[in-house]
């Protein structure tokens, strides 16, 4: 703990949990007993509830996006852990609306496993519920991974735009095949030059060599398949923007939805520099940069990092992208 | 005992049951577990058993005309290991109780030999569904499936002690077989060989409960030797 601000590590989730619902009480509640948050003044219209959740050290990521126009409630677990599937089924049981409860879930196999039973007991109990599962990371893109990509940045793009359709009255299955979608045409890659620190013992997760950086990193302090040469970011987003438009295959004109996001401890002056690449790149290949955010919405504790995300829009993607929000994180 | 439904007392007694085997075998199945994983099985499923009296202790007694709904101790005991056992196994194993007391539920409430069937042929859905486990991964699905195949062969004609009788025997089966399998899923997979010759321990869980419908196992030993069948 020697680099934290905390009471002892244990307690850095439930102390930041207490402390958000006071902070944004007019925007959440807090179940101290099973440890989420609900939304506090929920669209009306909604028929279906929307739910995420996973590790914590991802702030704002989930808790931040409760809220109007967003999600209805927010389940973390520990530090990079999932949360126990009774936390998911007590906070789906007290968000779900008559249509049921959408699970929004990244792809990690813990989080798979606690959505998963908690979704049977919701069945038990008589309550729809579908699933979502995240997983836009093109670095864990491989045959040999049977897990599967792993969910990262692009969960904020997904949550937003889900929000939006739930509060336009969508059923339950019309929710779950949007967000397939939604997923489908958004990858995200993420590169580091410094670990995060760990909390419980207050040292770096891994070590780096000078003047390298991890290519293609996650957001649970795991190193990524290569190291390669920190050089100028004009190489390096280029490099990185090259390989998610190569999967995206977008066409020219198309519109994008872009996030610069960074993992803990990258400064907004360096974010911005890394956006400023980024839209010169979409330029030059004839796409239309629609909207934009940059900033900290998915981190992984202090990891001095950033991830780009792309989306390939359209205009009912763009129409919901731009309706009303009103969560922590995320307000307009 | 024939008779062609079980009701609440002898769904009670079974759970009762298989706590005792947990807590007799439970240095067995440690060993077995560390052998195999992180050596926690054995301390996490009599967690769930242990959680599971206490709350069917607080259910208390009967009622007056001597009925006990049939699905009751297994909802009990199901939220025990579903909301109070950490780890994965544990909350599995609530799935399966879960989807017993679902097919009680079904059945007027009590466990004819097709509801035993239904129930855990629903629990072994549900376990691979939120699992993603198959037959051959190694893991609690190499016991429950020959044991589902087993209770839908035995069909209504069959009493239900008997058809759980052999749904234990062919558990018992699939649990020597996982000595022989390559775990590709869970904290076995990264061992590879070296836990090649070590029965799954969720397997060995999965036996136990379906043994415990007729009485306690207070050791291991006979039922993993290749030799008793």
């Amino acid at each position: 703990m020697a680099a934290y601000f905390g009471n002892a590590a244990e307690d850095l989730v439930p102390d930041a949990l207490a402390g958000f619902a006071r902070a944004h009480a007019s925007l959440v509640t807090h179940d101290t007993e099973h440890g989420y948050l609900l939304a506090r003044d929920p669209a009306p219209g909604r028929r279906v509830a929307l739910l995420s959740g996973g590790g914590s050290g991802h702030e704002p990521l989930h808790t931040g996006f409760v809220g109007r126009g967003m999600l209805d409630a927010a389940v973390p677990g520990r530090v990079f852990a999932s949360p126990h599937n009774r936390s998911v089924y007590e906070a789906s049981v007290a968000a779900a609306r008559e249509d049921g409860v959408l699970h929004v879930v990244k792809n990690y196999t813990g989080d798979r496993i606690n959505f998963g039973i908690a979704a049977e007991r919701l069945a038990r109990r008589g309550i729809p519920c579908a699933r979502v599962l995240v997983d836009d990371d093109l670095a864990s893109e491989s045959e040999e991974i049977r897990a599967g990509r792993r969910g990262t940045g692009g969960t904020v793009l997904v949550e937003k735009i889900l929000g939006a359709a739930a509060d336009s009255g969508l059923a339950l299955d019309e929710l779950a095949k949007l967000g397939g979608e939604l997923v489908a045409r958004c990858r995200t890659l993420a590169v580091a030059s410094r670990a995060h620190t760990a909390p419980t013992t207050g040292g770096p997760a891994f070590e780096l060599d000078a003047g390298q950086l991890e290519y293609g990193v996650g957001i649970h302090g795991e190193r990524a398949d290569r190291a390669r040469a920190h050089g100028p970011s004009s190489e390096l987003v280029a490099e990185m923007t090259g390989s998610l438009l190569q999967t995206l295959a977008p066409s020219r004109g198309d519109a994008v939805i872009a996030l610069v996001n960074g993992l803990g401890s990258v400064t907004p002056l360096e974010l911005y520099g890394i956006f400023g690449e980024l839209g010169r790149l979409l330029d030059d290949r004839g796409l239309d940069l629609a909207r934009c955010l940059v900033g900290n919405y998915v981190t992984a504790l202090d990891m001095r990092g950033f991830s780009i995300t792309l989306m390939v829009a359209d205009p009912l993607v763009l129409e919901r992208y731009d309706a009303p929000v009103r969560t922590a994180a995320l307000s307009w | 005992m024939t008779t062609a439904h079980f009701d609440g007392a002898f769904t009670d007694g079974w759970i009762r049951r298989f706590a005792a085997s947990a807590r007799a075998t439970e240095p067995e199945l440690t060993a077995l577990d560390q052998q195999s994983g992180d050596g926690d099985f054995g301390v996490n499923l009599n967690a769930g058993t242990t959680a599971a009296l206490a709350r069917l202790d607080a259910a208390g007694p009967p009622d007056a005309a001597g009925r006990r709904r049939a699905a009751g101790p297994l909802d009990a005991a199901a939220t025990a290991f579903l909301d109070e056992v950490g780890g994965t196994s544990g909350p599995l194993f609530g799935l399966l109780l879960q989807s017993l007391a679902a097919a009680a539920d079904v059945e007027d409430d009590r466990l004819t030999t097709p509801a035993l069937a239904k129930g855990v042929a629903e629990g072994l859905a549900a376990i691979r569904r939120v699992g993603e486990a198959e037959p051959g991964d190694k893991t609690l699905v190499d016991a429950l499936h020959p044991a589902a195949e087993a209770l839908a062969a035995a069909g209504a004609p069959t009493p239900p002690d008997q058809a759980l009788r052999r749904a234990a025997e062919a558990a018992w089966q699939g649990v020597r077989d996982t000595a022989g399998l390559r775990a590709r899923l869970g904290r076995a997979s990264y061992l590879r060989e070296r836990a090649a010759d070590v029965p799954d321990p969720g397997a060995v869980g999965v036996a136990l409960f379906l043994t415990s419908a007729g009485g306690t196992v207070t050791a291991l030993t006979p039922y993993l030797s290749p030799a008793v069948s």
